[in-house]
């Protein structure tokens, strides 16, 4: 096993108008080298806040627990120019809307060359020649005349392409990628997910992928982590984790998920109730109040992540899914 | 006559004085207690048909009927108490509300309005909607912020159903929604049109939730519906090498590690549509014929329409691959 980044104890507040909200509340996890690490959970779980802090991009005033081992270094623990070093140069991020995270006015070489040089002081020609070879492996075509290019001359799928190219500029060793596709159709999301799959196996890229989206996790990632309101609730390889879910969140959103085979006129089996909001998560475990196996100890006790097999691990004493052996 | 029909609509937009057909000659139709879907990638002028519906958006060509009328786009004059039984809902319930505004005066608006319920009656009114949409009475007296995206989109809804419609279109309803939260609108949304017979046009870029609710699906490619089935039959068979891939398209959560298949291309320039069938220039089974004569929605089955050169009237329902193993098997 080669562990790349390390997250342990993970504790984040951030402050509101009525004062600091915990919203991330002490999470693990350990990312390999060349894997697809899968962050699923729904808004407000802390998922994209967990790795904002990994990369020093939280709001003024966060207050951040923990520690987030890279490569010996602690990111948590970085100064303001070290992390700079880090960010974009080694583990890098996407982010969900291409329409906002490319500048409009802007043409493509400029965004495209702008780090390059920043990180790797390449010349101007060396990082417009860069450029091309980028655009040349997200499958843009003619990345020529790409480069002159302004973001609205690409349809929404390019784009995302584009800026999958901008975060590779450097050859990071993490790519973030937080929620990717959400906003694209599905036939343009076929395309990107392939992408990364393919940039993961030939260059030995570790991407983390954020998303809602189980079935998305299930044709990436390789391990698949998912959060409920601020803690890790269940993980392991997502093949298992998805097959057979032992948390029931996990189960409760893999049910409420349309199925192929399901008969007409069923309706869509739901979770009762919605997540709390980070400033009014119940005591002990915070699904419990959603939870229809849950038993008094449930709404006392914050149960621990503990390990369930070889490698899976979930955060449920009651384990009301575990297989009869 | 169904309830609502739309005959041949054509929508166009001036783009930099160019003219623009968002929408090049669609027909579909919704009957009492149906759910319709219809479904397309972004830019393929599913919303503008939605609107071009309710008469948001005047029609360039073709027709719009409502309850066996013909049914006028929305000038400056408020619209006629019988059009007022066609209601629409909003993919964001974060901003088609008032956020200043109590959630009962807002779904009591349209009874004032049309003279539905008498004064004394408005609020018993309320909370029977509130109920129908699984919300607390007490939800009247409170603020759109005070609730979920959920939550919002089922008051969202019980204001459609304030004015007694018998046909709401609702755009991308789900599509800001958790998915628990989707899973709950998209069965009360289902519960409604059996319950009290309205007719549901659900427009959706995610084919897994219009699967799991419609009774029809009309799917919609740069301006045009290219397939119309009973969803049961086009998931069995899509016939349309574009439904097909649309299909093929979605990730599946059961764990497997199937990587889905990619569409190649891109969606033309509606502007500058291809000659002949509109998706040949992506299609796999394209042949001479599709690239100069574009394939009108031709009935092939009872309930099932088609435009693809690829199959003849009273044809076998078969998706394009199974039809290309066949030949060349």
């Amino acid at each position: 096993m080669n562990t790349l980044l390390s997250v342990q104890g993970l504790r984040i507040r951030l402050p509101t108008a009525a004062g600091l909200v915990t919203v991330v509340d002490g999470i693990d996890y350990e990312i390999e080298a060349g894997q697809v690490f899968g962050i699923a959970g729904e808004s407000g779980s802390g998922k994209t806040i967990s790795v904002l802090a990994l990369l020093g991009l939280l709001p003024d005033g966060a207050q951040v627990e923990g520690k987030a081992l890279f490569d010996g270094r602690d990111l948590l623990k970085l100064s303001r120019r070290s992390l700079r070093d880090v960010r974009g140069a080694e583990i890098a991020m996407v982010f969900q809307d291409p329409m906002t995270s490319l500048h409009p006015m802007l043409t493509i070489e400029r965004q495209l060359t702008e780090h390059v040089r920043f990180h790797l002081g390449l010349s101007a020609a060396q990082a417009r020649q860069r450029g091309a070879e980028l655009l040349h492996e997200v499958r843009i075509p003619d990345p020529d005349s790409a480069l002159a290019a302004y973001p609205h001359q690409f349809s929404g799928g390019m784009r995302q392409r584009i800026a999958i190219a901008i975060a590779l500029a450097c050859r990071p060793r993490v790519l973030i990628a937080d929620e990717p596709t959400t906003a694209l159709d599905v036939t343009v999301q076929a395309g990107i997910l392939r992408l990364l799959d393919d940039l993961r196996r030939r260059s030995g890229l570790s991407v983390v992928m954020i998303t809602h989206d189980l079935g998305v996790m299930s044709s990436i990632a390789g391990w698949l982590t998912v959060m409920y309101a601020g803690r890790v609730v269940e993980s392991g390889p997502t093949g298992e984790v998805l097959s057979r879910p032992r948390h029931p969140y996990t189960a409760g959103l893999l049910a409420a998920l349309p199925h192929p085979e399901a008969a007409e006129d069923t309706p869509l089996r739901s979770i009762k109730g919605s997540p709390p909001a980070p400033q009014a998560r119940p005591d002990g475990c915070t699904f419990h109040p959603r939870c229809q196996y849950a038993v008094p100890s449930c709404s006392v006790n914050v149960p621990d992540l503990a390990r369930i097999g070889d490698e899976r691990r979930l955060a449920c004493p009651v384990d009301p899914l575990a297989v009869p052996a | 006559m169904s309830l609502l029909e739309l005959r041949d609509v054509e929508v166009e937009y001036r783009r930099a004085g160019r003219a623009m057909r968002a929408v090049a000659g669609a027909s579909l139709s919704v009957d009492a207690g149906q759910v319709v879907g219809l479904v397309g990638e972004t830019g393929c002028g599913k919303s503008t048909l939605a609107r071009a519906a309710v008469g948001l958006q005047a029609t360039s060509a073709g027709s719009v009927w409502f309850e066996g009328r013909k049914l006028m786009a929305l000038g400056r004059r408020a619209r006629s108490r019988r059009d007022a039984r066609l209601q629409m809902v909003f993919q964001n319930p974060f901003s088609s509300l008032n956020p200043r505004r109590k959630v009962g005066d807002q779904i009591a608006d349209a009874m004032s309005i049309l003279g539905l319920a008498p004064a004394g009656g408005r609020r018993e009114r309320v909370t029977e909607l509130l109920d129908q949409v699984g919300l607390p009475a007490t939800a009247a007296e409170r603020f759109p912020h005070q609730y979920s995206g959920g939550q919002r989109q089922r008051i969202a809804i019980a204001r459609a159903l304030a004015a007694e419609p018998s046909v709401i279109v609702l755009d991308e309803p789900l599509s800001s929604l958790d998915a628990s939260a989707q899973a709950q609108v998209a069965n009360l949304l289902k519960g409604l049109a059996r319950e009290l017979q309205v007719g549901l046009l659900l427009i959706s870029h995610d084919l897994a939730i219009v699967r799991h609710i419609a009774d029809v699906v009309n799917v919609m490619y740069l301006g045009l519906v290219v397939e119309t089935a009973p969803t049961r039959r086009l998931w069995k068979a899509p016939m349309h090498p574009y439904t097909e891939a649309l299909i093929e398209s979605i990730p599946r959560a059961d764990g497997s590690g199937w990587l889905p298949e990619a569409l190649s291309g891109e969606v033309p320039d509606p502007a500058r549509p291809p000659a002949g069938c509109r998706f040949h220039p992506r299609c796999a089974y394209a042949f001479d014929r599709c690239r100069t004569d574009s394939p009108p929605l031709a009935d092939v089955k009872e309930g099932r329409r088609v435009a693809c050169w690829l199959h003849a009237p009273g044809g076998e329902e078969r998706s394009p691959s199974a039809f290309a193993k066949r030949t060349s098997g």
